[in-house]
Parts: C-alpha cells; structure tokens; sequence
C-alpha cells in the first residue's frame, strides 16, 4: 500500500482536494461523509492550506485537523510577494503538521498558478520538502482564464518558473482556458474542472495500488513524469457505453480528454496509459495498436491494464512534454500583462506628484 | 305356717290403721279454736257469724253471710261434734263443732277445714270482731284511661294540647294508682299545666283530670302517641294489671321552610383515553325555600384519575377539591368546571360529598344536611400510543441505542469536518 501526500494549497487547490475527498467516499452526496468512508486504495493523507480562511470554511469534505490556516486577513489578493511573507511566517506551522504525518512514497501538491496563496505558497512548500523529504513530489497546477487579468497571468507565469527551480519532480498542467470547452455557467465551470482534475488523481491513484494485468506502478510513474522539459499533463476518457477500447485511448489522448492543451502524439516526451474495465473491452490488438501508434511518436510508453467486471472502459494518460506550444502562448501574454502591470505602477507613482499640488493646502480652513 | 299367719295379721292392722286416718281427714284447716258469739269467720268475701251459743243444748247457730248483704245465705244450727259443709268458690268449707262454753260471752270451738285454700286471700282471712257487718271485703277496681288531643292535624312547629283523664269503673277504690306518660318523639314538651303527684287513689266511679301539658311538633309525619299507662291496688291493697289509656294519632304536617340543593355532577364525555383530560361540571341549585349557608361540596377523585385544574371556587383542601360557599341563597345557581386527567385504565365513578346548614323556622339550632352526587361509570380506556409502553424494554432500548450511535457517530464526523 502507498502513502500518499496530498495537498491543496490557495483557494483553487482547496477546492479540488475537496472534490478528491468528496470523490473519495464513491458518492456525490453531501451527507456521503456521515454515511460513507473514504474509498482509497493507499494510505492517502490530504492537507489544505490557506491564508483565507473562509475559503477553508468551505471545503465540506476535508476533515478539519487537514485544514491549515495560516492566518493574513482573508488572503493575500493575488500578490505572490506578500504571499511569500506569509509562507515564511507559517513555515515552521505547516512543516511540523506534514511532517508529524510521516513518510510518504509520493506527493501531490495542487494550486493555481495564478492565485496569491497557493502560487506563491507553493514553490517554497516544495522547496522546503524537498530539502527535508526524499519522496517524490508532483505539482498539479491549474492554469488562468487567459481573460482574467494581468496580475493572474503575471503570477501564472512566475508561479511556473518559480515551481520549477522548487525541485518539483514534475508538473502536471490543467488549464483553464483550455477547459473552458465544457461550457456552462462560471460556477458550474469551475466545479467540472475541478471535478475533471479530482477524478484524473483519483484514478491514477487508484491505478497505482491496484493488482494489474499489465502493470504500471509508481516507478513507471515516476520515469515518465522524469521525460520531458518537466510538465505533463493527463488524459481520461470514460465510455458511457459499450465501445472499443481503441476509441477510448483516442478519446483520452484528444482535446476532449485531456487537461491541457497538446497535440500527445507531437509534444508528448514520455507516455503512461491505464486501462480499466471488463475483461470483454480489453482487446489486445486495439491496445497494442493504440500503444504502438503512440510509442511510435512518442517513444516509451508505459501501459497498464486493470480488469474490472462490469465496468465500462475508462482510460488515464499521463503525457510529459517536450514542448508546449500553449504555455509559450501563455508566456507571451505573461509578458505583455508584466509589461501593462509595470507600466500602470509607472502611471500611479507618476500620479503622487499630483500629491505635492494638493499638498499645498495642508493645514488651512475655507472661508465664507 | 304360724308365722306366715302372724305376718299376715300385722299387715292386715297396718292397712286398717291407714284407712282409719284417711277416713278422718277432710283438707285444710283453717280454724280450730274458740270464737265468741257475735263474731265470725272470714274467708275471703264469705262471714261465717256465731250467732249464738247454747251451752245449754250443746249446739250453735251460724249464719253464712255473702259479702256485705244483711241476709245470711245460710242459717244453721248445729251440735257439738255436728258439722256443716258448703261451698266457697267450688271448693268445700266444712264448719265442725267441737264444744261449746258458757259465760258472760258463750263461746263455740270451732274446726274449719277446706278442701284446698289456695284460692283464699289472706288479707281477707280470721276472726271478725263483731261479725259480718265488721267484716271489709275487697272489690275490682277498674280504671278507665282517656287521653285527648285538641288538634289531630297540626303543622310542625304547632302546638297541640294533651289532656288524660280517669274514670274508675270498677267496684272498689283504687289506690296507690301511679300513672306515667311517656313524652312522644318527635315532640317537644312545651308546657305542663296539671300532671300528677305520687300516688293518688280514686274512689268507684270518680273521674279526675289527669294530665293537661302542651307539645310541639318538630318534624312532620303522622305520629301516634303512647298510651298513658297506671297501676293501681284496691281497698285492700291487691294489685291490679296495668291500665292503658287509647293512643291518640296526630298528623303533622310538614311548614318549616327548607333549603334544598340540587347539586349534579356531570363530565363532558365518558368514555375517554388514558392520558385524556376530561371536563367536569358540578352544578347547584337551591330549590328549598330557606337559603343554605356552609355549602361544602367535596369533590372525591377515585384513584386513577388526577384533579388537572378548576375554576376558582374550587380550592384544595388536605388534597381534596373542595367548594365552599358561605351563603346560598334560594333559587341561586351556581355551575362550577373542573378538569380531570385519566392517568389509568379502568372504570370509575366521580362523586361529590355535600353538606350545607339552614334554618327551618321551626327549630332553632340550624339544620344540617348532606347529599351525595354520583356519575355514570366513566371508562378509561387505553391511551393512542399506550400499546407502545406494553413492549419489551428491548424493544425500545435498541433503537434508543442505535440511534444513540448514529447519532454519536454523525455527531463525531460531524466535529470531524466543522473547521
């Protein structure tokens, strides 16, 4: 059995850890935690961190002892460097409760790359664990709507770069943007993703500690995500129906499937696919084909099989990258909105001159 | 032989002596002594006189008088060792001579024998001095008893005069006559204006006015009252057999004023489930002519049942519902609502203990009176959700339990996620 390190930091990885949590109990129902218990196959251990605690508040299915604040008003509104401060003042706080919790074989921390907490709480989470802890560590990063503003695509930017020079053994890329095809209202938006993101690490969870036809285990796991320039990113395709298995595999590597925007078979480094569904669905010749195509492209590929009766197809990809065409895209607008940032701080210490003229009436009265 | 003839012979001379002595005997005697001429002989209402001696001829007249009349009904003489006999109230005298003496006064022995005197009085027994008109004979007196009242219908509170009165029918004087008259129930006696004092005599044929006194009737009905009794003696002391006057029957109508409560009791329903409370209503009314004072009504709660809460006449006294009223006039009414809880099954019956006083008008210490006032049966039955008490003790600890876990348990995930 595994042990597993989960942890959600900012109001974005709160939320998504949430949905582990509640996915965890095999129930969507908000009395499943009263009724239920949590379903994992390993030792999984999940921390929330925030600054904000009514974000904290609101998580429904993370026990309370799992939920760390780290106390700055109700937040850090988007800015990293006071994030960073706050980080500092609550290391001590957040390392001795992860650490109390012991050994892990491997950890998933999740954050948005744009928010203020968890894109600055959690390259220096990493760094520090890092140093003190010889696990693997895996970050899930959600990327911004490219529309909602300069800071978020400012702190998306330098949250990645800071994440990589974190030590992190990689990165798992979810993009907003990119999952924004779903639709729907914002809430409803963000709830998909969040449930898409949940329900990919459940199954990757779910698939490393289970008993395989073809294994795939965390060695596999770790190789692939050791590929490539450092990000990844994952594909899941469930059938609602009887289909081949072939369709499914395309399904998981297509836009549909996956969490971030990438062609698998051009950009893809290293690959990892997990099968799992009914004896019946597993043709080994539309496996091989699928894999062999991909291998093909890709190079190594690593397949796992998990028979299950009565189950319906589903397939995980785990895809690292060479090369990411939309985060070069995203960098691009990072620096145009690094650029307007500046240029607007520019403006307003420009505008403190105003200051001095209004500074010359200090200390007088009108008179009528 | 010689001895059996001798015996014979002394038994022969034993019964011959035994027939003399029987032959000789002729009852009891009476007299057997000297008596002077011009007296006599008493047997009761009989005077053997000795009318004369003749010492000379050796024989007596005697003359046998009846009672006091002047004419002797036998005239005999007879001689010394002669002897007469006649009959005293079918029972044989027989006067013998025995001897006569001379002297200033001649003398007779005489023997005077009965057959059985058992029937003679000895006051009226012995030698008369100076003869049959010397003689006192004893009569029958016979006391007729008549006792009146002025009014045989009367109202109560009315006064009624008595009045007894005697008549002596008999022969002789009746003495040592004592009277008693007994005050009737259910009156009182007001005024006494002649009663008797002591002993008293009445002579033949007088009439005396016994009694005269007054009584007041206290309660209405019809009343008859007791004899006036006496004893008495005659002239010569015998007693007589208790004389008893007529009974007198006088009717009393009923004109005191009363008060009268109606007091009911009454419950809303009768038949009610355990645990049910029930509506009482106990109602007064006085229907009397007199208004009542003291109304005490207690209202008794059986066992089963629970006195819940009552108007404000009702008070609870030693643990008893209890209305008092300190007056009640006629014609008041008065309506009073309880209420009761049926804690257990049964049947019961509620009850109402009063008591009140008035005045009647007649007797002057107030009257008191009580009542009760009784339900129908009232049927408790069981309670809507009793059946659930009948269960097993398991039957509601083990839900009690596993509910107590689930709830411990959802409480415990519960604090588990509140943050």
């Amino acid at each position: 059995m595994l042990n597993i390190l989960i942890i959600g930091n900012g109001q974005c990885g709160n939320r998504i850890l949430d949905a582990i949590n509640r996915d965890a109990f095999g129930t969507k129902s908000r009395f499943a935690k009263y009724l239920s218990h949590q379903k994992y196959k390993s030792n999984v251990q999940t921390i929330a961190i925030n600054t904000a605690v009514n974000d904290l508040k609101e998580m429904n299915f993370t026990k309370a002892k799992d939920r760390i604040h780290t106390p700055h008003l109700h937040g850090v509104g988007a800015n990293r460097n006071v994030g960073k401060h706050v980080f500092e003042d609550n290391k001590t706080l957040i390392m001795k409760n992860i650490q109390e919790r012991g050994n892990f074989d491997v950890a998933f921390v999740i954050t948005s790359a744009s928010g203020g907490t968890g894109s600055s709480f959690t390259p220096m989470l990493i760094k520090e664990l890092k140093q003190k802890c010889n696990y693997p560590i895996y970050a899930i990063v959600v990327l911004p709507f490219r529309e909602e503003g300069t800071l978020y695509l400012q702190n998306a930017a330098f949250c990645l770069k800071d994440m990589r020079d974190s030590g992190v053994d990689g990165i798992i890329l979810a993009d907003n943007q990119f999952l924004k095809q779903m639709g729907g209202n914002v809430e409803s938006a963000y709830n998909g993703i969040n449930d898409m993101i949940a329900r990919r690490l459940l199954f990757l969870l779910d698939a490393l500690d289970s008993e395989m036809m073809m294994v795939t285990d965390l060695g596999d796991f770790k190789t692939v995500m050791s590929g490539g320039a450092g990000v990844a990113t994952i594909g899941f395709y469930e059938a609602d129906s009887e289909m081949p298995i072939r369709s499914v595999i395309k399904k998981a590597l297509s836009p549909e499937g996956l969490l971030f925007s990438t062609d698998a078979y051009q950009e893809a480094s290293r690959s990892m696919i997990i099968i799992r569904g009914d004896r019946k669905y597993m043709s080994i010749d539309e496996v091989s084909s699928e894999v062999e195509q991909l291998s093909s492209s890709v190079g190594q590929v690593f397949k796992g099989i998990i028979v299950r009766n009565d189950e319906l197809p589903q397939v995980l990809t785990v895809l690292t990258l060479e090369s990411a065409v939309e985060l070069e895209k995203l960098y691009a607008i990072a620096v145009e909105a690094i650029n307007y940032e500046r240029q607007k701080k520019e403006r307003v210490d420009s505008m403190k001159e105003m200051d001095k003229a209004f500074s010359q009436i200090d200390g007088m009265d009108p008179s009528y | 032989m010689k001895h059996f003839g001798k015996t014979l012979t002394l038994i022969s001379l034993a019964v011959l002596l035994l027939l003399i002595s029987a032959g000789s005997a002729s009852g009891k005697i009476l007299f057997n002594d000297t008596i002077a001429e011009g007296d006599g002989y008493q047997i009761n209402n009989y005077v053997i006189d000795v009318a004369e001696v003749f010492p000379d001829y050796d024989s007596v007249t005697l003359h046998v008088y009846e009672g006091a009349s002047k004419t002797p009904k036998y005239d005999k003489m007879i001689s010394v060792d002669g002897s007469y006999k006649f009959a005293i109230e079918g029972e044989d005298v027989e006067v013998t001579v025995i001897s006569v003496h001379s002297g200033i006064v001649p003398r007779t022995k005489l023997l005077i024998t009965v057959t059985d005197g058992s029937f003679i009085n000895s006051k009226t027994l012995g030698v008369v001095s100076g003869g049959h008109t010397e003689a006192e004979f004893s009569g029958t007196p016979v006391l007729e008893i008549t006792k009146t009242v002025d009014m045989d219908r009367i109202g109560a509170g009315d006064v009624v005069t008595v009045q007894v009165s005697v008549k002596n029918t008999g022969d002789d004087e009746a003495t040592k006559v004592i009277f008693s008259d007994p005050t009737p129930a259910k009156f009182v006696l007001q005024q006494t204006l002649i009663s008797p004092t002591g002993q008293i005599s009445l002579d033949k044929g007088e009439t005396r006015l016994i009694y005269t006194y007054t009584l007041k009737a206290t309660e209405s009905g019809t009343f008859v009252l007791s004899p006036t009794t006496a004893i008495y003696s005659n002239s010569i002391g015998d007693d007589f057999p208790q004389a008893s006057s007529n009974t007198p029957v006088i009717t009393v109508e009923d004109s005191s004023k009363k008060a009268n409560l109606d007091i009911t009791l009454a419950v809303d329903e009768y038949t009610v489930d355990r645990k049910d409370d029930l509506q009482g209503t106990i109602r007064i009314k006085n229907t009397g002519e007199s208004s009542a004072s003291a109304v005490t009504v207690n209202l008794i709660v059986p066992t089963g049942m629970e006195y819940s809460d009552g108007d404000s006449g009702i008070e609870i006294i030693s643990g008893v519902p209890t209305i008092y009223m300190e007056s009640f006039g006629i014609q008041q009414e008065k309506e009073i609502s309880f209420s009761l809880k049926a804690m257990d099954e049964g049947t019961y019956t509620l009850s109402t203990q009063n008591s009140y006083r008035f005045s009647d008008g007649v007797d002057p210490t107030p009257q008191i009176a009580s009542s009760t006032s009784v339900t129908n049966a009232i049927y408790v039955k069981k309670g809507k959700y009793d059946h659930l008490l009948e269960q097993p003790v398991y039957i509601y600890l083990i839900p009690l339990i596993v509910i107590g876990v689930i709830a411990g348990l959802l409480f415990h995930r519960h604090r588990q996620y509140k943050f």
